[in-house]
């Protein structure tokens, strides 16, 4: 039976009931810098995966780079790949978002776009964070 | 299909005419604009100074030329902003601006050679800047000029704002400004302030490197490769320290008792000295092409709005350093500051000038790196004087405006209220009289179009978003963001309640246009255009709606290419055109788009906000993941009674509700209460009278709440308690 409560089923990731907060807290911050799992693995997938972002990636380095932008550009095209790949990959393998507070257990099956905002939002945080602390280190110029 | 190809053309054409209007629109100037002697060999001087026909060369820190007539008297002076200011504008560049100013420091020509301001490019012509400048003509430097009303009682001369466009013409206040004031100093058209010479105390000691570093005795500048736009290295560009020499516990300390007291005497009344030494780069802070009689152009110092420059008679060697611990150095200098309005009791900026090289483009920009220093007030009899320092441009708007942002404020934190209590309106409300809820509702909207929208203009765009990206990126300045009050505000308030319920809050009771959509669509059905108001499909909506995330990706995309062409494109919100330039002060395409997207509003309930609104998706995607969202119950899988009724289009056939296209109307929530509307409730509700039990209130799962007999058993205690 459909639960109304939730935008698409519940599931629950593998650490889900977890009952030290610490090591689901753990767990969940593995589960948003490594997109992979052991059995969500498909060998076909991530090629297909690797190439289409690869693709998008390198086509935005080079219209940056052709504009006299690769050093932001590089690693905003870079990025931008990653998260293009990070969607599909976790589609195969983690293909879950959280739902409710961040604080709370409910998770729920993704769908593609519930995915594309999760990886968006989840990356746009790290790249940003990571895009200042290159910047403060003056290892990126822009 | 040929007169379709034509319109389309057409409309393209007159979309991009203002563009090709928008000369100064990142104009590509002559890289030798920024560091050429001849200023006016590649800028319209004469422009800017009518009746000059001869130019010197660029002369001073910062620099300026001189303007002659044909007696080959001079006239007056200009000036590129550029020299003396990097103040960012909307767009987080500067405007780069050429003035002119006469001998009696009055404006006589101000001209935009470039700039990146998106608001400029279309919405509000590149005419009202010109305007916006023209107020400065004919008036003098040293007057307090700012952006608001006149204040004769605080000697403030207003000049009038461009509506939707504060930001820019705030920035453009104090380009101009610091530009006149700059070379009206410098010029002695402005005398420079007298400022109460500085009485030491002496105490005696010789501090050590450490401790004048500790105390701010001596301070450092320190520009790295990247900072110049060189590639980053190991050892930075230039390493400078520095220090005030008259303090004599300090000039003690560095020159040693015999160095100092010789210095002393080579100083005349009012003269000040100083020392530079170079601790690592390979960068000299003298210049390379130093000459004698000539000026150091790399070093020069600041006390508040002088500047001091100095000359070879103004140095002196410096041939060691004695304080203990001090670090070794390759270049070194005394320079004294020959002026009485300087004084060692206040605070100044040493300054280092450099040239910073765009990479990409080769062009070379005025890069300024400073360091403040100010004696300790342990060596200033007195302590440290009390300074005044200027309200920032930012703060003389926020308290300009202080009235108008407090009820801001209290609106959205009041909206917020409101709608953090919704259970209580909800269960006051019934499916046929939803006054308790909508009276909020409606006058969040009539407010958020009249006074947010058209007198506040505060219509947040998804051109903040792409800005705030680009800031981010290149420069970010908490001050430029700041400026506009009403969007700071605005943003703030969208954060929150985003990632509290969803995007919701701000579409459907707070976006101006989206309030005003709403609002024709209910004012028409009421008015008896009922009949001919229609939903789309949900199959049909379903594949619609994804076109307002392709608009924003499509944004997102192209701003990373051009900002300038995201601006054209992020045409395809009518907020402009509705609430900052106004319907008839634009050209028809854009009036035409807006006059489409609000007549059918009266027909289909907020046709944009569903479809095209790009602002609506970028705020959807966060809200994927809101923290509290609205109630559901089981039978909501099978029962459409809420999904009937919901407006946005966002319950699905299962009952669940997407967020992501949810507006907040709450007309779900009330019906989850309504015994008499809601059909899981309703049927209990007759059971219940048919069984002639009570109906129990309501609970938080919208279930009566159960009636359970108390037993016998569980009743005894209770009884034998009493």
């Amino acid at each position: 039976m459909v639960d109304p409560k939730f935008m698409t089923d519940p599931v629950d990731p593998p650490y889900a009931r977890q009952s030290n907060p610490l090591v689901l807290l753990a767990a969940e911050v593995w589960d948003h810098l490594w997109p992979w799992s052991h059995h969500g693995f498909v060998r076909r997938r991530a090629i297909v995966a690797a190439e289409f972002s690869l693709g998008i990636a390198a086509t935005i380095v080079w219209i940056l780079a052709a504009m006299g932008r690769l050093e932001a550009g590089a690693l905003i095209g870079w990025w931008f790949g990653w998260s293009v790949f990070e969607v599909i990959i976790r589609m195969g393998s983690k293909p879950y978002v959280k739902e409710g507070p961040w604080w709370g257990r409910n998770y729920r099956r993704a769908n593609l776009m519930d995915m594309v905002c999760y990886v968006g939002f989840k990356n746009l945080l790290i790249g940003a964070t990571l895009f200042l602390a290159l910047k403060w280190a003056g290892l990126l110029t822009v | 299909m040929h007169v379709l190809r034509n319109f389309l053309f057409l409309i393209t054409l007159c979309l991009l005419s203002p563009l090709v209007l928008a000369s100064a629109y990142e104009a590509k100037l002559a890289p030798e604009l920024n560091t050429a002697a001849d200023l006016c060999a590649y800028a319209p001087c004469s422009e800017v100074l009518p009746g000059a026909v001869r130019f010197s060369t660029r002369k001073g820190h910062p620099p300026y030329v001189e303007g002659f007539d044909e007696r080959d008297n001079r006239i007056g002076y200009v000036m590129l902003s550029t020299d003396i200011t990097d103040t960012p504008a909307y767009s987080g560049k500067p405007i780069v601006t050429l003035i002119g100013m006469n001998n009696e420091g009055r404006f006589t020509g101000i001209r935009i050679l470039k700039h990146s301001e998106p608001i400029l490019l279309l919405g509000i012509p590149e005419s009202a800047l010109n305007k916006f400048n023209d107020q400065y003509l004919g008036q003098f430097t040293g007057d307090k000029i700012e952006v608001g009303r006149t204040r004769p009682e605080e000697q403030v001369i207003g000049v009038d704002a461009i509506s939707g466009a504060t930001v820019t013409v705030v920035a453009q206040n104090q380009v101009i400004m610091t530009s006149g004031m700059a070379v009206g100093r410098q010029t002695g058209i402005l005398e420079p302030v007298q400022r109460t010479p500085a009485r030491f105390i002496e105490r005696g000691h010789k501090p050590d490197w450490a401790t004048l570093v500790t105390e701010g005795s001596v301070r450092n500048i320190t520009v790295r490769n990247e900072d110049v736009g060189l590639p980053p290295g190991e050892e930075p560009f230039i390493e400078l320290w520095f220090g005030y020499l008259n303090q004599p516990d300090i000039g003690r300390s560095v020159l040693g008792e015999l160095g100092w007291q010789r210095l002393m005497e080579r100083l005349k009344e009012g003269e000040h000295a100083i020392f530079v030494i170079r601790t690592a780069g390979k960068e000299s802070f003298k210049g390379s092409g130093f000459v004698r009689g000539g000026l150091y152009d790399r070093i020069l110092l600041r006390q508040d709005v002088d500047v001091f420059t100095f000359r070879d008679l103004d140095y002196l060697n410096l041939y060691g350093v004695l304080t203990p611990g001090a670090p070794s150095f390759n270049e070194s200098a005394i320079f004294i500051i020959r002026s009485t309005g300087f004084s060692g009791a206040y605070p100044w900026k040493l300054a280092f000038l450099g040239n910073r090289v765009d990479q990409a483009t080769g062009q070379r920009s005025f890069a300024n790196f400073d360091t403040d220093y100010w004696l300790a007030a342990e060596y200033l009899e007195g302590g440290r004087p009390k300074i005044e320092k200027a309200a920032a441009p930012w703060v003389r708007i926020w308290r300009m405006r202080a009235l108008e942002i407090g009820l801001f404020a209290a609106l959205l934190v009041a909206v917020a209220a409101v709608y953090a209590n919704r259970d209580r309106l909800t269960r006051a409300s019934t499916r046929k009289n939803k006054w308790p809820v909508n009276a909020f509702k409606y006058t969040a909207w009539v407010i958020s179009i009249g006074y947010v929208g058209f007198y506040l203009m505060a219509q947040p765009s998804i051109t903040q978003v792409l800005t705030w990206f680009h800031a981010l990126l290149f420069k970010w300045t908490w001050e430029l963001f700041l400026t506009d009050p009403f969007i700071f505000l605005f943003w703030i308030f969208i954060i929150v309640t985003v990632f509290l319920w969803g995007r919701g809050l701000f579409c459907g009771w707070m976006c101006p246009f989206g309030s005003l959509s709403e609002l024709i669509y209910k004012v028409s059905g009421a008015i008896g255009l009922k009949r001919f108001q229609f939903k789309l499909s949900q199959r049909m909506h379903d594949r619609l709606k994804w076109i307002k995330y392709w608009v924003f990706f499509g944004l997102l995309a192209v701003s990373m290419f051009s900002m300038g062409l995201a601006e054209i494109l992020a045409e395809v919100e009518p907020f402009k055109t509705t609430f900052l330039v106004g319907v008839f002060n634009r050209s028809w395409p854009y009036t035409l788009f807006v006059a489409v997207l609000l007549g059918l509003s009266i027909f289909m309930e907020r046709p944009f906000c569903k479809y095209l609104c790009p602002l609506g998706a970028a705020l959807a995607m966060p809200s994927t993941f809101r923290w509290f969202g609205l109630k559901r119950k089981q039978e909501c899988s099978t029962c459409h009674a809420c999904a009937a009724g919901c407006g946005s289009l966002a319950i699905d056939r299962n009952g669940r509700i997407d967020h992501r296209e949810c507006m907040l109307c709450l007309d779900c929530m009330v019906l989850y209460t309504d015994d008499h509307a809601c059909p899981p409730l309703a049927q209990e509700r007759k059971r219940r009278q048919k069984a002639g039990l009570p109906l129990t209130p309501i609970g938080k799962d919208g279930y009566y709440i159960p009636i359970t007999p108390v037993s016998a058993h569980a009743a005894k205690p209770a009884t034998a308690g009493e």
